[in-house]
């Protein structure tokens, strides 16, 4: 159980510097949003999602963090991230739209890191 | 009318024009940023959302919390918050009115940055709890730092390519004498609109 705990984020981790490395190439090389960006950040959602029922799971297990409010604070946003990132870089015509693409696989990265700070139930 | 227009005209234009001109119109030569959140703004845009979010969302639990931590560092992390909502809001409306609070936000935003952070590394005592702007933004890998500084570069070439657009209205208007400058902004947008189409 632990090791599916803490290989989840660690993937999300792993696809987030990926997403935002492909990204930042794609600025590099003045490409625009594309259908295989999005489906690469749908992929980052459908993987935050995951991680979110987990921690949501051991919130209804009984166990509780000190930080109970800042946890749900970031329950609530990591899911939202990819999706406005994939909003708002659509809107862009230009090379911008895959770099706000970037910032949210940096965003979602860090978030685990910080899951895990707030939490260390959550493994990273 | 005419001539306090021709004259800032050529004036400003050689200048201006030549460096965010040929800079600007190789990237984005399709679709030049018409406003502050298009182009590099909405990666900016972007980025102060971001820290407008987590900045005032942490400061908001930590004062509900346990506001009697550390009192100085919640204070200033809400102060960073309403700052960086205000870039936000303003980079995104960018009108003459909003990017002029949007420099403002931006200069607070650094001088905060740096007055706390000096202050966090000269008197570690008072912050017993880390802010936004705490060691001029080490735990947010310095991002608080180095973002006030391309928020001012932006609006500053925004503003910039505003002024230089003004002189092509006023000059299309205007004698030739005036749109030999207009001229001059033209051509990197024609050969944006050549090479595309």
């Amino acid at each position: 159980m632990s090791s599916v705990n803490g290989a989840v984020p660690t993937t999300i981790i792993v696809a987030g510097l990926a997403l935002a490395g492909y990204a930042l190439l794609m600025t590099a090389l003045n490409r625009r949003m594309n259908v295989p960006l999005l489906a690469a950040v749908g992929v980052l959602e459908i993987l935050l999602l995951v991680e979110v029922g987990i921690i949501v799971a051991k919130l209804t297990g009984g166990q509780r963090p000190a930080a109970l409010a800042t946890l749900i604070g970031y329950l609530i946003a990591t899911p939202i991230v990819p999706v406005v990132a994939a909003f708002w870089g659509l809107m862009e015509r230009s090379r911008w739209g895959p770099a706000v693409i970037a910032v949210a696989g940096l965003v979602a990265a860090v978030l685990m890191v910080r899951l895990h700070q707030i939490w260390p139930v959550i493994h990273v | 009318m005419s001539e306090p227009a021709a004259s800032p005209g050529p004036a400003a234009s050689p200048g201006p024009a030549a460096s965010p001109g040929p800079a600007a119109s190789p990237e984005p030569a399709a679709s030049q940023p018409d406003s502050t959140r298009t182009g590099p703004g909405r990666l900016l845009v972007a980025v102060y959302g971001l820290f407008a979010l987590s900045a005032s969302a942490r400061a908001g639990v930590q004062i509900a919390t346990k506001f009697g931590h550390a009192p100085v560092a919640y204070v200033l992390s809400a102060f960073a918050g309403v700052v960086y909502i205000l870039a936000t809001v303003t980079l995104t409306l960018g009108s003459p009115t909003a990017r002029r609070i949007a420099v403002l936000s931006c200069s607070v935003e650094l001088a905060g940055v740096l007055a706390v952070g000096t202050w966090s590394l000269a008197d570690p005592a008072s912050f017993p709890d880390a802010t936004v702007w705490s060691g001029y933004g080490s735990g947010y890998g310095f991002v608080p730092l180095v973002l006030p500084v391309f928020g001012l570069l932006w609006l500053r070439r925004w503003s910039r390519r505003a002024r230089t657009r003004g002189t092509i209205v006023v000059s299309a208007e205007d004698t030739g004498e005036a749109a030999g400058g207009g001229i001059a902004h033209g051509e990197g947008g024609d050969h944006g609109m050549v090479s595309t189409g």
